[in-house]
């Protein structure tokens, strides 16, 4: 086969309907059709009345369509004494992401750093253990994290929500930038040791930049965590803080009160979208060769 | 003289402002939805209406609510008051000191004449009033859709255990749900709950939930009490594992199926569908002139604080929540039924007045399993007959697993 | 031989640099392991207390078929879990990396579960499973009568319909871990083995794959933080049913921790819980560090 398609290059180029092609986006059609069944369920749920909603016909085209869930979900959904929907945390979740995506980025980059370069003694020991925190459940750390907040004179405040996301994903952020770097060939590490660099300046100069697409991933996953966390910012932010979620879950989640899905369901959609933003947006940090340039270059 | 002019016109100017606005009181509770926000704002709107200043923290699922409660006592920043169930989750916090007690509000309103025995022995510890307690929801009810009853050929509604099972099978043979039912263990634990009362009657059910009487427990009383509660699985629908109790009340209000044993609260969603009581459906409290009448409910407590204003909201906030007014309005909107039966009753509907009728008799108030057992005990309970439920498993060893669970 | 001033210069700047690493490390994740390591041994309930019980809430874990049973549901997950989260989130990325039209949606649809509240989604898919108005009932009703898929309310079976919800919501986020790997891996690679005239097929299998080692790492461990701590997904699907068929350890955890005020026996389980992962990543890690070391030698 090899042989009579020795210039191969030209040919994948020309024939776009080439089996394997077919093959490729049949796959990638099905794995989408998988993956938005839910999302058609949730969008349709979300314009229905809740008389139809009581019929049980999941997968029904509506009869008829109506955006009030959406409205009421912003703007009149009750969450307490008050009925003014979800639309209260949005700016307090914006505060608390902020400084939560970019502080844990910065410092999981400076462990993963220093964990791969420069490899002090006993910091294995200190990153196994970190690692080993990542399995704890959050609320197991609850108690004790309070009690230091309390004492450290921070517990319901902003700097103290911040503080404790820092804590908590600094497992993750650590593990992710070690990894990246770990893929990086150590001469260029060398290179720049022997042309006088230091530890500040080879972070900020060299890795740093190199590091887009795993500042990227580590965005995504920082923000829809910080975004979409409920028993965190709940306990620690304070209630001048409380966050997006905090709203939201008061109107999907009830004991023993009646349940508006139609209303739940356009209100997780809506705080989802600012995750969805995001996702969309970092397409253009997704492209090849950023990383393979430096190291030519 | 201008120094004194200019103290005194400060004292009378802050004198002024701190009339104006009266004590804060922040409060956690977790009424949500949309009935139940519109419950909770009667007793905002009176703390409002009488000078203090309501501050509103909604967080929801009650376990949620009450560890935020906990843990903010414990961070140094408690709020004002914060909602229990009528139960004894609050008695770790009584131990530590970590809550003020409303005893001279309690004498000046003579609590201890009105509330209910349960109820009174829940908020009374060891001769002090750590909490208020604000209504009484009734787990047990038997609701049907009349409808369902009509396309079986049910004509009047059953009177006794054996006439609730007789209709399950018509509504079978109609080919209806006969039982619509939520396969979630605290809804097990309701059903197992309203056939104790209906079938076991109020002595054994004192003897097992109260005293938790090994004896009894392994009797063949509760042995027939086990085995009807697993009678009733028969006729519960395949898909009922995991499902919301809203959604098992839909069945009822599409005429899907016919009986749910529910609390009262079940009234908010056939309100919601525009579906009324005596009308559309119907409300059994139990079978017998003697059915127990089961108690569970909702509190508030006061975290400890040394703060005047903080205490002056405490004090003010458990006065008003028991008002007569004020307990009718809430009730009304919360589908539950006041905490004294000295209130006018006219404009409750069908299924509280019936309940506050009950209550008048105190031989029939029992309190749930949360009001007599504490949580861990109450969880290991539920566990077990989430189990016997879902499981075929020998009724003895149940009886075995029940009285080692609750023995500690 | 003497040490250099600026060689303990450069040890004390990559120290300084860790400090809030350690700072973390000890006081948070070791001080509260250590915290509930003593609690374990105590009868505390809502509130710490002193009072040794010794190994008391250990016996009545070992006791609690609920445990037993949310253990062995977590090592039947996890394997599942992370399997089919790895092949479906690697296929994903292989194939968008096809240089396809409309990348950024597709990235976005695969996505976008990831960023959903479980709570709502959970619902959906236990809407969706459910033998009465779900997928069952839709293929009945195309004509298929005898078709079923009650998985959710079979005892046996439900859990691996929490495997289906959950592999849906995280793989796209290995997608794109795998994606900013393969990404990272030079273009010269590619026209190397095109000239050599190799398959795709092979170049992916015997050399892509193999460059991505740190990347699927980086996978594994996410995966396997994320199967120990699954909790959301068992409330809002099954609530740990039917019965406690589907019972997990973090929600066992949990529910003794608040619901149950039982903090000493909800320590028990964490430390347990804890030192099964110990057990299960030793030999791993180590594994690792010898051949990290290996490869440092060689570069």
């Amino acid at each position: 086969m090899s042989g009579t398609l020795a210039v191969t290059q030209p040919l994948r180029r020309r024939s776009r309907l080439r089996p394997a092609r077919i093959g490729v986006y049949a796959f990638l059609l099905t794995a989408a059709a998988f993956f938005l069944l839910p999302l058609y369920i949730m969008l349709v749920t979300s314009v229905k009345s809740m008389d139809e909603i009581r019929l049980g016909n999941i997968f029904a085209f509506p009869i008829q369509i109506t955006l009030e869930p959406w409205v009421t979900a912003w703007t009149a959904a009750c969450t307490g004494v008050a009925c003014e929907g979800i639309r209260g945390g949005f700016w307090n979740s914006v505060l608390i992401v902020i400084p939560s995506t970019i502080l844990p980025i910065l410092l999981g980059a400076l462990n993963g750093y220093a964990l791969s370069f420069w490899k002090p003694r006993g910091a294995n020991v200190l990153f196994a253990i970190l690692m080993m925190g990542a399995f704890i459940p959050v609320q197991v750390m609850m108690y004790p994290l309070v009690r230091i907040l309390a004492t450290l004179g921070l517990f319901s405040s902003l700097s103290g929500i911040v503080l404790v996301h820092i804590i908590f994903s600094m497992p993750v952020m650590t593990l992710l930038f070690r990894n990246y770097y770990l893929s990086i060939p150590q001469e260029l590490f060398k290179a720049a040791r022997i042309d006088g660099g230091g530890f500040v300046r080879i972070f900020l100069q060299l890795m740093l930049p190199m590091s887009t697409p795993i500042i990227i991933v580590a965005a995504i996953m920082q923000v829809t965590g910080v975004w979409n966390d409920y028993i965190l910012g709940l306990v620690f932010a304070g209630r001048e803080n409380l966050p997006m979620t905090v709203q939201l879950n008061n109107v999907i989640n009830t004991t023993t009160g009646t349940r508006l899905y139609n209303v739940n369901m356009a209100a997780t959609i809506l705080t989802s979208l600012v995750p969805l933003a995001i996702y969309f947006l970092s397409g253009r940090w997704f492209v090849r060769g950023i990383a393979a340039g430096a190291v030519k270059g | 003289m201008k120094l004194k002019l200019l103290t005194l016109a400060l004292s009378l100017g802050i004198g002024a402002l701190s009339h104006a606005a009266g004590p804060k009181a922040e409060v956690i509770h977790w009424w949500t939805s949309g009935g139940e926000s519109a419950a909770v704002k009667t007793f905002s709107d009176a703390y409002n209406a009488a000078g203090g200043v309501w501050v509103d923290t909604a967080i929801s699922i009650g376990e949620q609510a009450r560890s935020v409660a906990v843990n903010r006592i414990v961070g140094g920043n408690p709020p004002t008051a914060a909602q229990f169930n009528t139960s004894k989750q609050f008695l770790d916090l009584v131990e530590q000191g970590m809550l003020n007690n409303v005893d001279d509000v309690a004498l000046r309103d003579g609590w201890d004449k009105f509330l209910p025995e349960p109820v009174l022995n829940v908020v009374r510890v060891k001769g002090h009033f750590y909490a208020a307690p604000v209504n009484i929801h009734m787990p047990t009810w038997f609701w049907y859709s009349k409808a369902a009853f009509k396309k079986a050929g049910i004509a009047a509604e059953p009177k006794s255990m054996d006439e609730l099972f007789a209709a399950l099978d018509k509504l079978k043979v109609a080919g209806l749900i006969p039982l619509a039912h939520g396969g979630q263990p605290w809804q097990e634990n309701i059903v197992f709950t309203a056939v104790l009362a209906n079938v076991g009657g109020t002595d054994l059910y004192l003897k097992v939930l109260r005293d938790r009487d090994a004896k009894a427990i392994q009797g063949d009383a509760f042995k027939n009490v086990l085995l009807t509660f697993k009678r009733l699985q028969a006729y519960v629908d395949k898909g009922a594992p995991g499902r919301n109790w809203n959604d098992a009340t839909a069945l009822l209000i599409t005429g899907k199926a016919g009986v749910q044993i529910m609390g009262d609260w079940t009234k908010g969603e056939f309100a919601q569908a525009r579906q009324l009581p005596g009308k559309d459906y119907g409300c059994i409290a139990g079978f017998g002139p003697k059915s127990p009448y089961i108690i569970q409910g909702d509190v508030f407590v006061f975290p400890k604080t040394t703060n005047a204003e903080a205490i002056k909201a405490q004090k003010m906030m458990a006065g008003l929540m028991l008002a007569p007014a004020t307990q009718v309005d809430f009730s009304n909107k919360k589908g539950s039924i006041p905490v004294r039966t000295d209130v006018d009753v006219s404009k409750m509907d069908v299924c509280a007045q019936q309940g506050l009728a009950i209550m008048k008799d105190k031989s029939r108030q029992l309190g749930n399993g949360e009001v007599y057992l504490n949580p861990d005990q109450n969880g290991s309970l539920s566990d077990i007959l989430t189990a016997y439920w879902n499981k075929n498993i020998a009724v003895e060893k149940v009886q075995k697993d029940i009285a080692s669970a609750l023995k500690n | 031989m003497t040490i250099k001033p600026k060689q303990l210069l450069r040890q004390f700047v990559s120290w300084a640099a860790l400090l809030p690493l350690a700072s973390t490390v000890l006081v948070a994740y070791l001080g509260t392991v250590l915290w509930s390591l003593k609690i374990s041994f105590t009868n505390s309930r809502t509130f710490p207390s002193d009072q040794y019980v010794g190994w008391a809430q250990y016996q009545r874990l070992f006791d609690n078929d609920r445990w037993l049973l949310s253990l062995q549901n977590l090592a039947l997950y996890g394997v599942l879990f992370i399997a089919a989260c790895m092949v479906l989130g690697f296929l994903l990325a292989v194939f968008i990396d096809q240089k396809v039209m409309a990348e950024g949606a597709l990235r976005t649809v695969f996505l976008y579960p990831y960023a959903m509240s479980f709570v709502a989604t959970g619902l959906v898919w236990q809407w969706m499973l459910n033998p009465g108005n779900g997928i069952q009932q839709a293929v009945r009703q195309m004509g298929y009568a005898d078709f079923s898929f009650d998985w959710i309310i079979d005892q046996d079976m439900v859990i691996y319909t929490i495997v289906i919800a959950t592999v849906w919501q995280a793989s796209g986020l290995v997608m794109a871990l795998m994606l900013a790997g393969l990404r990272g891996i030079d273009e010269e690679i590619w026209k190397a083995a095109r000239i050599d005239g190799i398959p795709t097929w092979r170049v992916y299998v015997s050399i892509i794959l193999p460059m991505l080692g740190p990347t699927v790492a980086t996978v594994f461990v996410l995966l396997f933080t994320a199967v120990v701590k699954v909790f959301d997904s068992v409330v809002s699907m099954t609530q740990g049913g039917p019965g406690t068929a589907s019972e997990v350890p973090a929600k066992f955890i949990m529910e003794h921790l608040f619901g149950r005020a039982n903090i000493a026996l909800a320590s028990a389980g964490s430390i347990v819980l804890l030192l099964t992962v110990l057990l299960l990543v030793l030999p791993f890690m180590l594994v690792r560090s010898r051949s990290a070391r290996v490869q440092a030698g060689k570069s």
